[in-house]
């Protein structure tokens, strides 16, 4: 009897596999569900045909697992990473290392009982993220993370003509050092959570259930509100979880941002990477001097306006001063220090004509680094966007913009929360500005050198 | 190829150096024909309707009257957003200008192109035209000729993708 070791070749090549423990992650609700509801027969020892059949299932469900988890391997080669994957029809992903944008760690509820995590892959060109490892134990993820970032820098660094890249082309394997920027206290989290626009829902909602339970004395409306009251709820509780313990760290890789209370998440934005900044200001904080940070980054195109937790949040609510700080630190790549020296401008008065309400709240303006827009009237957003990230201009005006002599000005960026526009300006203008937005993008363009 | 009579309001949308291509004539053709071809249809199935169902003669009237409005100022309409049609090739970047009633004007650089599309349906393919789109890395970017004559599809297209290439800029 020989025992089955494996092959030569294969030992040249030091692939690793994923924890032993993924199908069990992954099916960890199912694998519960089924062993409480059937735990009772087992224990009496007498077995219905329910319990038979999703015994069978779950045997062949552990059985596939553990297939698949044999199957699946990954190592990092001639700078590719690839994994290896699939039962029964195979499949081999490279992932190339210069292509990578970013790598998150993400920690889901049930995957962090049992210290693992997962490792997400942005690599660009695909909106959607293609690279995926799960699961691997959580020093073992960073550790790949930092290995696969290295060796992307030390890929890109000889090509890139760029001499503030070539920071370190060294290797770390080990989590570099990291300086942590700003932490997101408790306190302000649910504060700014109570002064929300979901707190208001929550409440009127609330409200209305009461005065229906008082005019009517049941709770007739109860089918009808409650729905909307739980909603609100809940959409305030996932961006609790979500945002709950936020620290914005400094690393060799970029800014990383680590968050979460039941699912952990730590993403990395690299700083070369960053299209713009949007600053948030509610009206309800305004006084307060909070405001949210938000990023848009090459690749990522961040999730939707759902109200729900969003990828592109960096801080979710902070000091007015330190989110402006924040945004200098990631625009700082680009060249364009400071937001607030780019002098904003109001839109000439005949505006009001298309815009009534809106038009005291735009403003606009652009800076020899910076393009900057500001609109909103009970939620203030400031865009921000570096001349050298910008990818197109477009210049508009509608009939009725025409006879009032106005016309807008758009800055076109990569998907993402930014988006400039310098709405409702004098036309000649805007004119003027698309000129030495033009000017200054193609300046910043050459200074920065091809990619 | 520029309408004079609107003067000075054109320059707001003019490249620096007012050296505007237009598109092919063959553009406004093609639309015409299309909007001319949709209204005869309409006006043969009025007179069948008509004729079946024996109604009297004033609603078909009316309706062929109002066919040849719509043909009339499509007709004008057409003219006019051909006439704004326009590119200039310049040496960073490619303006594009369009709308007659809501007027955009496109920079795009060439380094920010990351592919050029050249589409021809069978229509246009019978008109020999071919419309050039330009992507870039926001989707919110509208870079698009229509109505190109087929070989100056092809040359801006092999130009566009050669000047990209030289300008890449990174994101």
């Amino acid at each position: 009897m020989s025992l089955p070791g494996p092959p030569l070749e294969r030992a040249e090549r030091p692939y690793k596999r994923i924890s032993p423990l993924t199908p069990l992650v992954r099916s960890f609700i199912l694998v519960v569900a089924v062993l409480a509801s059937s735990w009772d027969d087992l224990l009496r020892g007498d077995i219905g045909p329910l319990a038979w059949i999703l015994l069978t299932m779950l045997v062949a469900g552990a059985v596939y697992g553990a297939a698949s988890w044999w199957r699946t391997k990954y190592w990092i080669e001639a700078d590719e990473l690839r994994v290896d994957t699939g039962v029964i029809s195979r499949q081999s992903r490279r992932i190339r290392v210069d292509r990578l944008q970013g790598i998150d760690i993400v920690q889901p509820f049930v995957a962090r009982l049992f210290g693992l995590a997962e490792l997400r892959m942005d690599v660009a060109g695909g909106g959607a993220r293609e690279g995926s490892l799960a699961f691997l134990p959580l020093r073992e993820a960073q550790g790949l993370r930092e290995t696969l970032l290295a060796r992307r820098d030390a890929v890109r660094a000889p090509r890139s003509s760029n001499e503030d890249r070539v920071d370190d082309p060294v290797t770390p394997v080990t989590p570099g050092p990291e300086r942590v920027l700003a932490r997101l206290d408790l306190g302000t989290l649910l504060v700014s959570l109570l002064l929300s626009a979901e707190t208001v829902g929550f409440v009127v909602a609330a409200v209305v259930l009461g005065a229906l339970f008082v005019e009517f004395g049941q709770l007739g409306g109860l089918a009808g509100v409650l729905p909307v009251v739980a909603g609100f709820g809940v959409a305030l509780f996932r961006r609790l979880s979500a945002y709950y313990g936020l620290t914005v760290a400094e690393t060799p890789t970029g800014l990383q941002v680590r968050r979460g209370l039941f699912e952990l998440n730590a993403q990395t934005i690299a700083v070369a990477r960053v299209q713009g900044v949007v600053v948030t200001e509610p009206l309800m904080w305004r006084r307060l001097g909070w405001a949210r940070l938000d990023v848009a980054v090459a690749g990522y195109a961040g999730s939707g306006s759902d109200g729900g937790p969003s990828a592109s949040t960096v801080m979710p609510v902070a000091d007015r001063d330190l989110v402006l700080w924040l945004a200098r630190r990631l625009l700082e790549a680009s060249g364009a220090p400071d937001p607030s020296s780019v002098r904003l401008t109001r839109s000439p008065a005949r505006a009001r004509w298309v815009s009534p309400i809106g038009r005291r709240f735009l403003a606009s303006g652009v800076g020899d680094d910076l393009l900057v827009s500001r609109e909103g009237v009970l939620t203030r957003r400031t865009h921000i966007v570096p001349h050298a990230r910008v990818q197109s201009l477009q210049l508009t005006q509608g009939p009725l913009q025409r006879t009032l002599r106005l016309a807008d000005l758009q800055v076109d960026s990569p998907p993402g929360p930014v988006k400039v526009r310098a709405r409702h300006r004098d036309a000649v203008e805007a004119r003027g500005l698309l000129d030495r937005a033009d000017a200054l993008a193609r300046a910043a363009r050459s200074a920065s050198g091809p990619a | 190829m520029f309408p004079r009579s609107l003067g000075t309001v054109n320059e707001l949308f003019a490249p620096p150096g007012n050296d505007w291509r237009p598109v092919s004539p063959a553009l406004a053709r093609l639309r015409r024909t299309v909007l001319v071809s949709v209204a005869g249809i309409a006006l043969v199935i009025t007179l069948v309707l008509g004729l079946v169902l024996e109604t009297p003669v004033w609603p078909v009237l009316v309706v062929a009257a109002l066919l040849v409005l719509v043909v009339a100022g499509g007709w004008v309409l057409i003219g006019r957003n051909a006439r704004w049609w326009g590119y200039a090739e310049r040496d960073e970047d490619l303006f594009i200008r369009h709308g007659a009633l809501f007027r955009t004007l496109v920079v795009v650089p060439y380094g920010r192109m990351q592919y050029v599309d050249v589409q021809a349906g069978p229509l246009e393919q019978a008109f020999k035209i071919a419309s050039v789109h330009l992507h870039t890395a926001s989707p919110g970017t509208s870079a698009r000729i229509p109505g190109l004559p087929a070989d100056e599809a092809a040359r801006l297209r092999d130009r566009l993708t050669s000047l990209g290439h030289a300008q890449a800029a990174g994101l």
